[in-house]
């Protein structure tokens, strides 16, 4: 055997597996085609968060004569898309370049090519065989195709071309579901383009609760982004009014080619808790086995993999995996939402506090937002937490480590929190939920 | 706020309590570990102490009312806190009260007559049965804030619960587990005879001193290296010196028995040998030398073998310790030990000869390393100046762990035991 683990794909799954392998003293080798750091740091997260920082502050200055900042006339303020690129590069090249370095370090044999999967202990990278006792698949997903003709093709925008373009166009239209389709939306109005999304399914993001979507449907519209219904059929759009067209559809797992069948469906690898295949040693994390589509999730199942592998089993809880929305402001959940405990009949009461009463986020101008715990009343064991605010993407973090350990309202009520800061607001919805909030009416 | 008390679940299956006094009223400030009433439970009469400081500002149940396990004794208001709610606050003292190091167990003896089977424990003393093995002695159990309230809710010793999250954590998923698979036990009934007048065989639940001896036992089988030694010294001076003071103290009410003198002996001899009256920690590598002297006695009751404790025996007097033996065989008797009489015990006697039992080999009541059994004085034939006599024999069986106390220290000990015994008046001479 020539590896103890070949990774196919050096993305935020197959990079995080062959360095944690590599720590572990596997002999591994991850194959990419591309760059490493795979979509999250080439084409997604990274980059998508870079040029929503620019929309941001963008959008931001507006304000600046609240702040006292003078002589900014917010009327000649003008967006450069090529320039917000360049700077979103920087980052990417630093970030690609650690990554590099701790594969390297940890002696990961990092291989370009394209990989087929020849059988559970054969891959083949460009005619060259490689054998192995293991192999994780974690080659991603791209968007699913438009599921209407568009006539010039030359018009879509795919997240792989969008942030290297010099130039977006003015007039578009965002097609897809998720909540990529929804940053998109809002980072593309922030900037001053005119924007209609296509919502291929009912509601913006299937697993946030009724109440994060109906709030993502409100700030669609105060951002004056028109929403289209596209579950009816997709006749009476007029595509000609469109200069360029967002493809946001939801995601389809790329699949290395190979004579290797391992338990596949349609779009997805079919994996166990451990995230292996059909196959016993072939495994399947990140975006192509269609258990979720964020990064952190991938990172998550790389490691259970590598961890399977190495006869460490720790089953990861699916159900702590928070959900992240980069609008603006940001959204996260964690946890069930009301609908999902209401059909599973549990008992469940919801305390929020709103961002409005809370000192750090009045003095930040970011008040617009909320806290909402959903805790289970007679041990009030923490069951989920939803968040709007502008920094709720690190704020739930604060939530994920209270639903790790089981955590009740009471430690939540009684977990000291600084002041001022907007994690405060935990500590008041906590209060809240023990009958003792000190700063509610 | 204002803290709800519930008389807790001191362990071995005890359900409920009477009220016997109670030392606070309505109104009355209170500071952690104050007593606030004597209980009487099946086993011992104890006092409970006050988990928080505050104001008792209601009291539950009068002088010689059942408590239940789980009912409110009493609500401590408590100044300055923000949230209230006894389900969920931190565990009472007492279960903390009792992780105190010496409420071990004591010994069963395999004794080598027709008495064969003597089960000893402490039981009274360890409010949580199993909580003490030798990996969690003393420390508290991982477990999530879920679990904790869960386990106090369905009334599951925590402790007792195999943790299977990170760093073995129990979580709530644990809890529910155990208390699924330990639900249905009870359930289960023997097959009858076939003519159906009388069942082959009974299936009854363990009752929770039965486990905990079993626990106890097992604990200071596995985790010591017992050895054992046997001594018959002859101690026809002791049965005279016995009999030549008895009535001289019988006027004075106290009953003379050979076992105050026992006690000096062992005491002297621990004296010589302080390894015997130590403890090893194994983990940290230390030996734990006492500098006092705390002699356990067996003693039997309706309910089992308990141990009380007779504290700082070394600076009794031959008539102080007849009292001493007399005052907890009493209070043993009228079941009014409290967890006090039975904790701290540095070594162990167990007086098998006084139901007939001649040589056993003693389990040693860890984390003690060193437990005597006195057999019962034979009249056998003896040799001495060469010739026979009938002479007054007394079997002595000491247990020791070997880890701690080597077999040259166990004989000297042994032989130091067996001389005192022997000549009496060494014991003041050489006091």
């Amino acid at each position: 055997m020539d590896y103890d683990l070949i990774i196919i794909g050096a993305g935020p799954a197959g990079y995080v597996a062959a360095i944690r392998a590599g720590q572990a003293g596997l002999k591994t080798a991850v194959i990419e085609k591309k760059h490493v750091g795979g979509m999250c740091l080439n084409w997604g997260c990274i980059p998508s968060k870079a040029m929503l920082e620019s929309a941001k502050y963008f959008s931001r200055l507006g304000m600046a004569g609240d702040f006292g900042v003078e002589g900014l006339d917010p009327k000649k303020l003008t967006f450069s898309w090529e320039k917000g690129v360049k700077r979103s590069e920087r980052i990417v090249r630093r970030l690609t370049k650690g990554v590099e370095y701790l594969l390297k370090k940890n002696n990961v044999e990092t291989i370009t090519g394209t990989a087929s999967v020849e059988a559970a202990d054969t891959v083949v990278v460009d005619k060259r065989k490689l054998t192995t006792k293991n192999i994780i698949i974690a080659t991603g997903s791209y968007p699913r195709p438009l599921k209407f003709k568009v006539g010039d093709e030359s018009r879509i925008i795919n997240l792989e071309n969008m942030f290297s373009m010099k130039e977006i166009p003015q007039k578009l239209l965002v097609v897809g579901e998720g909540p990529v389709s929804a940053e998109v939306s809002q980072m593309l109005a922030l900037i001053g383009k005119d924007v209609t999304l296509l919502k291929t399914a009912n509601r913006v993001f299937p697993a946030l609760d009724d109440y994060l979507n109906a709030y993502i449907s409100r700030r669609l519209d105060s951002l004056k982004i028109k929403t289209l219904e596209g579950t009816g059929g997709y006749d009476s759009i007029n595509l000609d009014e469109y200069e360029g067209i967002v493809n946001c559809m939801p995601r389809k797992g790329i699949k290395p080619t190979g004579a290797l069948k391992a338990g596949e469906s349609e779009s997805f690898y079919v994996t166990d808790e451990n995230f292996m295949t059909s196959v016993q040693g072939v495994y399947a994390v990140g975006d192509v086995n269609g258990k979720s589509i964020y990064a952190h999730a991938a990172s998550a199942q790389a490691l259970a993999a590598v961890n399977h592998i190495l006869g460490i089993t720790e089953t990861m809880n699916t159900e702590r995996v928070p959900l992240t929305l980069y609008t603006d402001p940001e959204i996260a959940q964690i946890g069930k939402t009301e609908q999902q405990l209401a059909a599973e009949e549990i008992d469940f009461k919801v305390n929020e506090f709103p961002l409005s009463a809370n000192g750090k986020a009045l003095t930040e101008a970011q008040p617009e937002g909320i806290l909402r715990i959903i805790s289970e009343p007679k041990y009030g064991e923490v069951l989920g937490v939803q968040i709007i605010s502008h920094n709720a993407t690190d704020l739930i973090s604060e939530a994920a480590a209270y639903m790790a350990v089981e955590s009740t309202v009471w430690d939540v009520a009684h977990t000291m929190h600084a002041h001022p800061t907007i994690s405060e607001v935990f500590l008041e919805a906590g209060s809240d939920a023990v009958g003792k909030p000190v700063h509610k009416a | 706020m204002r803290y709800i008390f519930k008389f807790p679940d001191i362990g071995e299956g005890l359900t409920e309590g009477i009220i016997i006094e109670w030392y606070v009223d309505k109104g009355n400030a209170v500071k952690v570990g104050q007593p606030l009433v004597k209980m009487e439970t099946d086993k011992v009469v104890t006092d409970i102490p006050a988990p928080r400081e505050g104001v008792i500002a209601a009291r539950y149940g009068k002088v010689g009312e059942t408590i239940h396990v789980g009912e409110t004794l009493v609500e401590i208001e408590i100044a300055g806190e923000a949230a209230a709610a006894s389900g969920t606050e931190a565990p009472v003292p007492e279960a903390e009260m009792v992780e105190e190091k010496g409420a071990g167990v004591v010994g069963t003896l395999e004794v080598a007559s027709n008495n064969a089977y003597l089960p000893a424990s402490d039981e009274g003393t360890e409010p949580k049965p199993a909580a003490a093995t030798a990996a969690t002695a003393g420390r508290k159990v991982l477990a999530t804030p879920v679990a904790r309230a869960m386990a106090r809710d369905i009334n599951i010793d925590i402790n007792l619960v195999t943790g299977t999250g990170p760093a073995g954590r129990v979580m709530k998923s644990d809890i529910q587990n155990y208390h699924s698979s330990a639900a249905p036990a009870a359930a289960r009934t023997a097959p009858a005879t076939p003519d159906g007048v009388r069942e082959l065989v009974e299936i009854r639940p363990m009752s929770q001193i039965r486990k905990s001896i079993a626990k106890n036992m097992l604990r200071s089988k596995q985790s010591t290296a017992h050895m054992t030694l046997f001594e018959e010294p002859e101690v026809s001076a002791l049965v005279e010196a016995r009999s030549r003071y008895r009535e001289e103290y019988k006027k004075e009410d106290i009953s003379l028995t050979y076992l105050p003198f026992i006690i000096k002996a062992v005491v002297a001899a621990l004296k010589r040998h302080p390894e015997l009256n130590s403890e090893m920690d194994f983990e940290k590598g230390n030996i734990i030398y006492k500098n006092y002297y705390n002699i356990g006695i067996a003693v039997s009751t309706e309910d089992g073998l308990v141990v009380p404790v007779i504290r700082n025996a070394d600076k009794l007097t031959v008539k102080e310790l007849s009292k001493a033996v007399a005052e907890i065989a009493v209070k043993a008797r009228d079941r009014k030990l409290t967890l006090d009489d039975m904790k701290d015990g540095t070594f162990t006697i167990t007086n098998y000869g006084a139901l007939g039992g001649w040589f056993g080999v003693p389990v040693i009541n860890y984390p003690q390393v060193g437990i005597l059994g006195i057999g019962r004085i034979n009249q056998q034939p003896v040799v001495a100046d060469g010739e026979i006599r009938v002479g007054n024999v007394m079997p002595l069986s000491l247990s020791v762990d070997h880890r701690m106390v080597d077999g040259a220290e166990a004989t000297e000990f042994l032989n130091d035991v067996a001389a005192g015994v022997a000549d009496p008046l060494s014991l003041i001479m050489r006091q």
